[in-house]
Parts: C-alpha cells; structure tokens; sequence
C-alpha cells in the first residue's frame, strides 16, 4: 500500500502569501490545466501536480520543477479552470519568487534576468542586446547553441529584421526607473 | 476616429513590416494615429515574472499616463502589449486598491493616470470602430481564390474571454480577410500557442508548435497563414526553416501580418506592403494578384 498523502502547510503558507498566492488554495485537483496546456509535455510537473508538491511541502522538488519556466502565457488555464484560477499570473509570482531564492538554473531564468536588464537600461527592448545579454549569462554551452541557430539570423538581417543599432534610451528612463523602485518598495511594504 | 497609438518594442525591430503596413492600412482607413509620446516596453510576457505582477502593471501603466492627455482609445497591435496594456487598465478601473498603489508610483516619476482610457486590440477596433462595410469598400484588387488561414494567436481573445470573440476558435479575424475577397480556412490551431519566447531559450518547443501550426493550415488548403502577433509571425516565418530540418513539411508556408494582407487588397504601393521583409517568400502564393518582388 502506498502512504497516505499528508498536507504540510508551512511551505504552502510561504507561497499563498505571494501576490495571487491566494488563488492556489481553490485548486480542486481536476486537471484541466494539464490537458489545455501549451507546453505540458515539457514540464516535469504539470500545473496541478505541481499544486499538489506545494500541499505536501515538497520545497525542492516545487522550485527545481520547470512547470513555471516552461509557461509561455498562452492563457488557455487561466479560461479553462473551473475554480478561476489565474494560473498564469501564478506562473508570474514563482518565477520571481525562484529568481529572488536564487534558483536560476533553468535558460529561462537567465533569458527573463536579461530582458528586465534590457528594459531597465533603455525604457525598451533591442533584440540584439537581449540576445547577447543572454549568452553572456548562459556562457560557452549556448553560445554553441546560439551557432546552431545562425542561419536563423543571417536571414533575419538579411531581410532587415534585426536594426543594427540599438534604440536610443526613452527620454524619462530616470523617471521610468523611479517608479519602478517605488512599486517595488509598496511591494514590499504589503509583505509580499 | 483618433487613436493613441502604442507600437511596442517589436514594430523597432522584428515586426518592422507590421508597422509599415499598418500605417499605411490606418491612413487609407481614416484612423488618425497618434504615437504615445516616449512609451516604454510594456514588460511583455517577461517582467512580471522577475519583479512580480503589480509592479510590472505599474511599468505598462506609465504608457497609459502618458497617453491620457490626449484622451483618445489606445490602439495596440501586439498581443503581449495589448494583454499588458488592457488588463492592468481594467484592474485600474475596477481595483481600488490597486488603483492607490499604482497612482502612488507613478507619482515618484512624475505621473498621473486617472484611468479614463480605453485599450483596444487593433482587429477589434477594425472590426468595431472602422467596420467590415468601409474595409470592404477600400478593396481595390479582391483576392478572389486565395485560401487563408488566420491565426490570431494565443492571448488575443483570451485576455477577455468572450468579450470579442469565442477565445478557443475566434472568427473574427476571418470577417476581415473575407472582406478582401479571399477565403478563411477552418483551421483550427488559430489560438494555440506559437511557442512564444522558447524560441531562443527552447527552440524545440517553437519547432514543435510551428510544424503542428502550419500542418494544420496546410491540410485545410490554406496558401498563406496572415496574424496580427509579432511572437506569432517570427515564430512561423524566421523558425519556418528550422522547422523544416526537423519535421517533414510538405510545402513552404508564407506568413504575412493581417495589415500587409489588407495593404494588398487595397492596391497601395509595394512599400506598403513591405514584404521584402517576410523571410519565407509570399511572391508565388500572390502572383495571381500582381504582386512581385
Ligand atoms: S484547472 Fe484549476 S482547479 Fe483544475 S487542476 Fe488546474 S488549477 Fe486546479
Ligand atoms: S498559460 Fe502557461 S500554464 Fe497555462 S496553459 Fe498556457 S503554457 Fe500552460
């Protein structure tokens, strides 16, 4: 006989108290968003069992899972769940609540890291600086893999769909940035 | 009609040939745009999963301030800035407390949003404001024959359910290529995910999304697949040749944004058509109606 399941609520607590953290509480287990979602094949966990670790206090195995990483925000949970669930926006609160933990494994991490430090420095986002933020970060391996992908980008300069020179910043940056630090110090005045 | 217009980073780069079109399809349409003056990057699919929901929705929101001045609708092409753009306008309008915390950053820059404004998805507002009647009239070359298939994409008609359109198996960007004379294929993968930003971090996934995408417009006989999404567009036309190293497609598939279709049909010059930009070429689906390179 497999052991009965037991609920841990400590880390559970730790994650219904993120922005829409709430939300998880009403999953009811039905598994809709597993047989709607874009990149379930992908994923370790699917979103309900990933619901489910996070219930049995399974904290490693909960943010090593690449369920979160592997959403592409396609939105087909958020208007299929029964419950209402904004599974998406969920996706949201553990991915920056991973980046901010520290697990930054997966390329993704690496790949959203880069593009908020392509907004901060210039209010909008050049493809060229995204993408040699990320291989900066990511290093030899995929740079290796970014080769692979050159005929890819030969053709896209070719048909002139890369700029060559980056945008100039946006005028209010400073003022842009100012906003930002204060959401994020409300953020955490809120306790999230 | 007067619209605040929001381009959005990918109309600078990649969807170079979106912008043109559309400019070119909004002037014949009598929609005066007015682009938000220094917008910033709405956070796209991304911010929100480094620095949380609330204050990227604060980032989107300072496009929303410095548009209200001019007190016009906001038009937004992309479908990850109009997802931004419109559901934090609507948790604006609808959230009070939201609505504190967000008036309160803005101040540190500077700002101030009231939440008067609208924001409006561009295939809606061609449909809702502009009219399939007066799109049908611009016609000036019907495509006659030409079978499309219309992909809107994922988010489009899933920010508000039902509020368009049906957000599984939406119809109404088929009225459109309808009114240029050419015929919407069943198709539908219309609103299944393209893979969206995998295709730097997971190819795999953009290839395996891409083949099943385009398969599927080819057995209902599609000729050319047109979206109104930049991620959508990239994805099938720049991956389109990796797609082919991987999976076994039998054709190539042309794949224009929905503007650079209407540009067309309206018969205005090839540089509103910009499809020298368009990496898989649309020149033999489209011979039939004069176009060349
Ligand atoms: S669809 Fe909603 S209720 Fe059902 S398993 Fe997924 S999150 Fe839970
Ligand atoms: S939004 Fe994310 S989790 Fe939901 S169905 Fe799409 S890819 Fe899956």
């Amino acid at each position: 006989m497999t052991e009965p399941l037991k609920y841990k609520t400590e880390f559970a607590e730790e994650i219904y108290a993120l922005e829409n953290g709430p939300y998880i509480k009403k999953c009811m287990q039905c598994g809709m968003c597993d047989v709607s979602c874009a990149t379930r094949n992908e994923m370790d966990f699917s979103p309900r069992e990933l619901f489910m670790l996070l219930r049995t206090g399974k904290r490693e195995d909960f943010f090593k899972a690449n369920t979160m990483w592997m959403c592409s925000t396609c939105l087909m949970c958020k208007v299929r769940c029964p419950r209402g669930i904004p599974l998406v926006d969920v996706m949201h609160d553990l991915k920056s609540h991973a980046i901010r933990l520290g697990y930054t494994d997966p390329p993704q991490a690496s790949f959203y890291q880069a593009f908020w430090q392509e907004i901060l420095g210039r209010g909008r986002v050049f493809e060229g600086g995204l993408m040699a933020r990320y291989y900066l970060k990511r290093g030899w391996s995929e740079i290796r893999k970014g080769f692979e992908m050159r005929d890819l980008g030969m053709k896209m300069v070719m048909h002139s769909r890369i700029p060559i020179k980056p945008p100039k910043a946006i005028r209010g940056l400073k003022g842009m940035r100012a906003i930002i630090e204060r959401a994020q110090e409300l953020t955490q005045k809120e306790g999230r | 009609m007067r619209y605040s217009f929001y381009p959005g980073c990918s109309m600078e780069g990649a969807a170079v040939p979106y912008l043109k079109s559309f400019e070119a399809v909004a002037d014949v349409l009598y929609m005066g745009l007015e682009e938000i003056p220094d917008w910033n990057c709405c956070g796209a699919t991304v911010a929100s999963g480094v620095i949380g929901d609330y204050p990227a929705q604060v980032l989107a929101a300072r496009n929303l301030a410095l548009a209200e001045p001019k007190r016009f609708d906001i038009v937004v092409p992309c479908s990850s800035c109009y997802m931004n753009l419109a559901l934090t306008n609507k948790k604006f309008q609808d959230d009070k407390h939201f609505r504190a915390m967000v008036k309160e950053a803005l101040r540190a820059g500077g700002l101030k949003y009231r939440g008067t404004l609208k924001v409006r998805q561009i295939v809606e507002v061609l449909i809702n404001d502009v009219g399939i009647d007066k799109i049908r009239a611009a016609v000036r070359k019907p495509l006659a024959g030409l079978r499309v298939a219309g992909y809107v994409g994922c988010q489009t008609p899933r920010v508000f359910p039902w509020q368009f359109d049906d957000p599984e198996q939406p119809v109404f960007m088929d009225r459109i290529i309808e009114a240029l004379g050419a015929t919407p294929v069943k198709f539908p993968m219309k609103a299944r995910c393209c893979g969206s930003s995998h295709s730097l971090t997971k190819p795999e996934i953009t290839t395996g999304s891409g083949y099943n995408i385009i398969s599927c417009a080819l057995e209902d006989g599609a000729q050319v697949i047109v979206t109104p999404c930049p991620m959508c567009q990239m994805n099938l036309d720049a991956y389109q040749g990796m797609i082919k190293q991987h999976h076994q497609l039998k054709t190539e598939m042309p794949v224009l944004f929905l503007t650079q279709l209407m540009a067309i049909a309206f018969d205005l010059p090839p540089a509103a058509w910009a499809l020298k930009y368009n990496i898989v070429s649309p020149f033999e689906a489209l011979a039939p109606y004069g176009v060349k390179p």
